[in-house]
């Protein structure tokens, strides 16, 4: 097997990665041909700070008002949250119940080795550590004005935390939360930009980190830095390419049997309400090409940039999961709590839809899969936060198991962590 | 001023509800409205006593969408948003007092039209082609009323206006989650920021 090692520039928008294929962006003649706006992507500067098309679609009336949403300023009460668990539908036997509110923002979470439950944020900035005291759960602010510090990992009691263009280390982490020593950057090969830059951490056995490198727009053939998943040995600072053509991939997980990185990646925007699907991708074979921009969901190929392409040329999803359904965290399941079944069984958190006229997603899915990523099935596990066409009472961004084998559940919208276990 | 149309509001609520439930739900929500009121005295030497700020550099809040009031506040507090002012403020507000300063401000009229004054038509017509351009109605709405998280433009100060669009092109102010405004103001010059300032101005 050959391990393609990426060539690290100093920026990672830096020299010889501008390659002319990417001034194909946006033709400017095409573009003035059909009154569009035009751009000129051959300057880094294009790349630093990159249009906001992404979120603005071509604005036609059939997609008008088809922006992101923003979520609440504030967490929800407790009051509310406990209304709207009654709503979520769960398996028999399994019950969910809020694990922590006041956790604004909340994205990934990590666990301590003392027990010290991790947690990072969108656009508030702030590292949480959630704690347990007088036999109530503290949640405390530890790491504050970072930006988009979404990622968070813990191993060998140090605490990693991405701060949109490197990712810092926080060594002997827990060892007082009121005062966090010094971070170290271990990493800062990374772009700038805010627009899919955001990020979550995963180890795998042997301490590497994989870390996803999103494009800054809905649709672009970025810079050869871009769109990709990298291996990062934090220890030493190299990193290996492992999949190039994905375009905006948040969360993945080691497979415990096999030791392969799947992840999920969600697909372009503006085409239609069903079209393409989000994506569950299992790392096979290290480099392959997941197809984007050309080929979106394994079969179906761009209207602009599949021309001249067909999506055999491409690794196909292991799991289709759904337009806009927004795939975030995911694990696969590890602890002895649920029944025997659910045994390495992935858990997804879907954060559902903004572009889409009738929202979906904002709900827990499980996948059932093999080691090799055949006979791939999935079904609704935990549902019941759309509560309209167009709204939410929450939004799942992250699952973790806990020790005793029930799993968290991290939601950004309502500013909480959930705990679902099944049993007494 | 504010105190006096929550007192009524009850009032009418006590003469006119059929329903006691629905009454107290109203005198609940007028009663945060006073409370956010007294809690809001301490900005109006900045932000006007009505919501209408008599004060170059310091933004109109009478009208703003509630959930973009609460967003200010919270990057503020957390530092996110940078301003010698407004940090120390923030720092000291719970999230109660974010909810009920946010809805008060959300509850009073926005800036009347003409406002501003009179605008210059040339610069008003440049100022008009960019936000169409630039797609500002998308997150703004049609009337620039603002929405949620993003801000009501239409009637705001030219001056702040001009500043917020400033601070955002230099990056001082990343513009929320998904840093939208800093990435949609970037390529614009500065002819360009005074135009689109002017053009809000006078909205809608």
């Amino acid at each position: 097997m050959t391990v393609r090692k990426v060539s690290l520039v100093p920026s990672a928008l830096g020299r010889g990665v501008l390659a002319g294929a990417c001034a194909a962006m946006f033709l400017a003649s095409a573009a003035q041909a059909q009154g569009l706006k035009s751009y000129d992507s051959t300057k880094k500067d294009f790349w630093e700070h990159p249009p906001a098309d992404w979120f603005l679609g071509d604005e036609t009336q059939a997609q008008k008002g088809l922006a992101p949403d923003a979520s609440p300023a504030l967490p929800a009460s407790m009051a509310d949250l406990e209304k709207n668990l009654k709503a979520i539908k769960l398996p028999k036997g399994f019950k969910i119940s809020v694990y922590a509110d006041g956790v604004n923002s909340a994205r990934q979470m990590a666990w301590g080795d003392k027990g010290t439950l991790f947690v990072g944020s969108f656009g508030v900035g702030t590292v949480y550590a959630i704690t347990d005291k007088d036999g109530k759960k503290e949640v405390k602010p530890i790491l504050k004005g970072l930006k988009m510090p979404t990622g968070v990992a813990f191993r060998d009691g140090a605490l990693y935390v991405v701060d949109i263009d490197k990712i810092l280390k926080y060594e002997n982490a827990e060892a007082d939360l009121d005062k966090m020593p010094e971070p170290k950057v271990v990493y800062n090969d990374m772009p700038s930009y805010v627009a899919h830059g955001w990020k979550y951490l995963t180890f795998d056995k042997e301490g590497r980190l994989y870390v996803p490198f999103g494009p800054p727009c809905n649709v672009c053939l970025a810079p050869t830095s871009l769109s990709q998943v990298r291996r990062i040995n934090p220890a030493t600072g190299e990193a290996e390419l492992m999949a190039i053509g994905v375009r905006n991939s948040v969360g993945g997980d080691i497979d415990p049997r096999s030791g392969d990185y799947w992840f999920t990646e969600n697909a372009r925007d503006w085409v239609s309400d069903d079209l393409p699907s989000d994506k569950l991708n299992h790392i096979g074979k290290i480099g392959a090409h997941y197809g984007y921009p050309y080929c979106h969901q394994g079969d179906m190929l761009d209207p602009k940039y599949g021309k001249g392409r067909q999506c055999s040329e491409f690794t196909p999803p292991a799991l289709k999961l759904g337009a806009h359904v927004a795939p975030l965290g995911m694990k696969f399941y590890t602890g002895k709590q649920f029944p025997a079944e659910y045994s390495n069984n992935i858990f997804i958190a879907e954060h559902g839809s903004w572009n889409r006229h009738k929202y979906q997603g904002a709900r827990i899915m499980r996948v059932t899969t093999d080691p090799q990523g055949k006979n791939v099935k999935q079904e609704v596990f935990a549902s019941g936060w759309l509560t309209g066409a167009k709204s939410f009472s929450g939004r799942p961004a992250d699952i973790l198991l806990a020790k005793d084998g029930s799993i968290l559940v991290a939601d950004d919208w309502a500013g909480a962590i959930y705990r679902i276990s099944y049993g007494k | 001023m504010k105190l006096t149309r929550s007192i009524n509001q009850v009032a009418r609520c006590a003469l006119l509800a059929g329903s006691l439930a629905l009454c107290m739900t109203a005198s609940r929500a007028a009663a945060d409205l006073a409370a956010g009121a007294a809690k809001a005295e301490a900005c109006a030497a900045c932000h006007g006593q009505d919501g209408i700020s008599p004060m170059a550099g310091s933004p109109s809040l009478a009208g703003q969408p509630e959930g973009f009031l609460q967003w200010q506040l919270v990057y503020f507090r957390s530092g996110t948003r940078k301003n010698e002012v407004m940090q120390p403020i923030a720092a000291s507000l719970s999230d109660d007092d974010i909810r009920k300063l946010a809805a008060h401000f959300a509850a009073l009229k926005p800036p009347p039209r003409g406002v501003n004054g009179a605008a210059e038509p040339a610069m008003f017509s440049v100022g008009q082609r960019l936000a169409k351009a630039n797609r500002c109605a998308a997150c703004h709405k049609d009337d620039y009323a603002g929405e949620k998280a993003a801000a009501r433009t239409g009637g705001q100060r030219e001056d702040y206006l001009l500043k917020a669009l400033r601070d955002f092109k230099s990056g001082a102010r990343t513009g929320g989650g998904v840093a939208a405004m800093a990435d949609a103001v970037y390529p614009l010059g500065d002819e360009q920021l005074r135009a689109l300032a002017h053009f809000m101005a006078h909205q809608p």
